[in-house]
């Protein structure tokens, strides 16, 4: 079968079906050939289904309109020709001793420590990591960080793997996202490779797993990692986890495994402070080969809050617009750029917002925030939203007074003192105002 | 007598040349780049109806078609089908999801959406996403995936001005072969709603009725054809 039949019934199919519909189910076909046969590759049951449906005639009508011999057998089935090939830099980990399934993920060169830009934020999350880099098993087994969206800690996790791969090509160390572990998990039981997926992952040098939150409520994904985190572990291999949040408090996952996660360390990532954030969009915008005035940084750090992947997203957002354009970045310039990120910021954060999300937060109704009940469970979050209006909002304490059911300024102003001490004494408080912050702000 | 059309007339493609820029130039200049296959990224075009998105996402994936494996799925309409329509996209090579706004608060689309992120960043692929607001404006469930398409290329389309409709109007016909004269695109402009999805459908009509009666798209022949 020549591969050029194929295409030209691509081509006819093109030219008779609505833009949309080709580009739908036509499109992200591949075609295998074989002797008599057309084996036709989708990405999935639904593609399957509809060009089984709609086009499987057709399609064999222009074919055999093409080909001067015997109409080949088309069959359409859920597949990928090629198979995926990370585009660029080093491959993926690849065990040693376990032949057949490989597990873990491309590295992200730009993620080594080198890069990673300190701060009081992360300090300790990345001395943890330095250590258990250059002392794999041997130092905090497990390490655990744990710590909002995008503030670093797939940063670190790469950072390591990097660090323990520079000085030993050998070890197996697998970067993996928790997701991924649980589809390399259902395909291994749909394929009956269970063994070999055990063998894959037990057999490393080093784990680590991003994002664990993504098990919850996924027993049988949990059962498997218990055990391999176990095996892992008693062979004093190195497992490192990260979370979106204190193990203890991630619902849906089982006892036994919160409980194994605090054997080793723990260490939080904190929203980096405002000096950290101009000092890392320095470091990225000089990575890029672009001068960026401090002055500009200091803008752009003010307006994008506790959130590091944002905060180089503006960056990148700004640098693209220069080049684009070949204006120098000024702020006038960053101002223009970022216009609509600002705007959107500027109208995300309002007091009716900071309320609302504050309610759902603490799960309380609006009504509760803004009636005159003081008992803790509800002065406490209405003090909380009162605080972050203060912080987020150009409102003065009148303004925002009233917004809380006609409250008088000082009580306003005494929320904010409390809510400051209780940020510097308790860390629940701290990782509450922290993601109210991270929700709001981005 | 009445000239027939043919059965199989030339479709009206949707290419980056039938794209009038406006204000969208830096927009444009990204998905070709992305299409092109220069450079792997995730990209995010915001816009309300008729600013070009899909436009510029079928654009995409006939640009990259030509050389690696692309598609393109609008979740609106694929949404009843469930969040398994995305499962296997992450081997497109230039993948283009359309109306995303439209699954963004569903927790099974969203998972769906992240692993696909992150199997597309992993191995330097391309994403280019359509939908109504950026993403801070939608509901996430998930603050991972939120986050991660707020890191993307972020594009707020702008819809074009009058003089710049007429102009993506003329310029569409003009792809098609067409010549629509000035006189023409105000006088539809006029009359008819001005999002460039309707104009688009207009001209559609137009073209059959101008090849079966071979006339030019004047003013009078094209208030017959529509009185019709």
């Amino acid at each position: 079968m020549e591969a050029s039949l194929w295409i030209r019934c691509v081509r006819a199919l093109e030219a008779e079906l609505p833009e949309q519909q080709f580009n739908t189910w036509v499109r992200p076909l591949q075609v295998l050939e074989g002797a008599g046969a057309l084996k036709l590759l989708a990405p999935n049951r639904f593609v399957v289904d509809w060009v089984n449906a709609n086009l499987l005639p057709r399609i064999g009508e222009l074919l055999r309109r093409q080909n001067t011999g015997d109409a080949p057998i088309i069959t359409v089935e859920v597949g990928s020709r090629t198979p995926a090939v990370p585009a660029n830099t080093s491959p993926p980990a690849r065990p040693r001793r376990a032949e057949g399934l490989v597990v873990g993920a491309r590295l992200n060169p730009d993620f080594s420590f080198g890069t990673f830009v300190e701060g009081k934020s992360n300090q300790l999350a990345k001395a943890a990591a330095l250590q258990v880099a250059e002392n794999l098993g041997r130092a905090y087994n497990p390490l655990f960080i744990y710590g909002g969206v995008g503030l670093g800690k797939t940063h670190l996790m790469h950072a390591i793997a990097h660090l323990t791969k520079g000085r030993d090509t050998e070890a197996r160390v697998a970067y993996v996202h928790s997701e991924r572990f649980v589809s390399d998990m259902v395909r291994a039981l749909q394929h009956n490779k269970m063994n070999e997926f055990k063998t894959a992952y037990r057999s490393l040098d080093a784990l680590l797993i991003d994002d664990i939150q993504f098990f919850a409520g996924k027993e049988r994904s949990q059962e498997e990692f218990f055990h391999t985190f176990n095996e892992l572990l008693e062979g004093q291999h190195q497992v490192i986890l990260t979370c979106d949040r204190y193990p203890k408090e991630v619902e849906g996952l089982e006892e036994r495994l919160k409980s194994r996660f605090g054997w080793g360390l723990t260490v939080a990532i904190e929203p980096p402070e405002l000096e950290t954030c101009v000092a890392i969009l320095m470091t990225k915008a000089q990575g890029t080969g672009v001068k960026l005035p401090e002055e500009v940084a200091f803008f752009i750090a003010k307006r994008i809050r506790s959130n590091v992947r944002e905060l180089e997203g503006a960056l990148r957002r700004v640098i693209a617009n220069s080049r684009f354009t070949g204006h120098a970045i000024t702020i006038e310039f960053t101002k223009e750029a970022l216009k609509d990120l600002l705007s959107l910021q500027a109208k995300l954060v309002t007091i009716e917002n900071i309320q609302k999300t504050v309610a759902d937060y603490y799960k309380l109704r609006m009504a509760d925030l803004l009636s005159k009940r003081r008992s803790r469970s509800v002065a406490r979050p209405r003090q909380v939203a009162m605080a972050l209006a203060k912080e987020l909002t150009t409102h003065s304490l009148p303004e925002i007074g009233d917004a809380f059911g006609g409250r008088d300024h000082t009580t306003v102003m005494h929320a904010c003192k409390r809510i400051k001490a209780l940020r510097d004494s308790e860390r629940r408080m701290t990782e509450d105002y922290s993601n109210l912050l991270r929700t709001l702000a981005g | 007598m009445r000239q027939l059309p043919l059965g199989v007339r030339l479709q009206d493609r949707a290419v980056f040349a039938s794209f009038l820029a406006g204000r969208n130039l830096q927009a444009l200049e990204h998905v070709r780049m992305l299409a092109g296959g220069a450079a792997g990224g995730v990209a995010w075009l915001a816009g309300p109806a008729g600013a070009g998105k899909t436009h510029l996402l079928q654009a995409a994936c006939a640009a990259a078609g030509a050389t690696r494996r692309a598609g393109y799925f609008p979740l609106a309409e694929l949404g009843p089908l469930g969040s398994g329509v995305l499962d296997g996209l992450r081997d497109i090579e230039c993948l283009c999801l359309d109306d995303v706004h439209a699954v963004a608060g569903d927790g099974a689309w969203e998972r769906a959406l992240f692993g696909l992120f992150c199997a597309i960043e992993e191995r330097g692929g391309r994403l280019i996403v359509a939908a109504s607001a950026p993403p801070a404006l939608l509901g996430w469930m998930l603050p991972d995936l939120a986050s991660r398409f707020a890191a993307s290329a972020i594009f707020q389309l702008r819809v074009l001005d009058e003089a710049e409709q007429r102009e993506a109007l003329k310029l569409r016909a003009q792809v098609r072969g067409l010549d629509l004269p000035e006189e023409t695109a105000r006088y539809l402009q006029r009359r008819f709603p001005r999002d460039m999805r309707t104009l688009y459908e207009l001209l559609d009509t137009l073209d059959e009725a101008a090849i079966i009666a071979q006339r030019r798209l004047t003013v009078p022949f094209i208030r017959s054809v529509l009185q019709e």
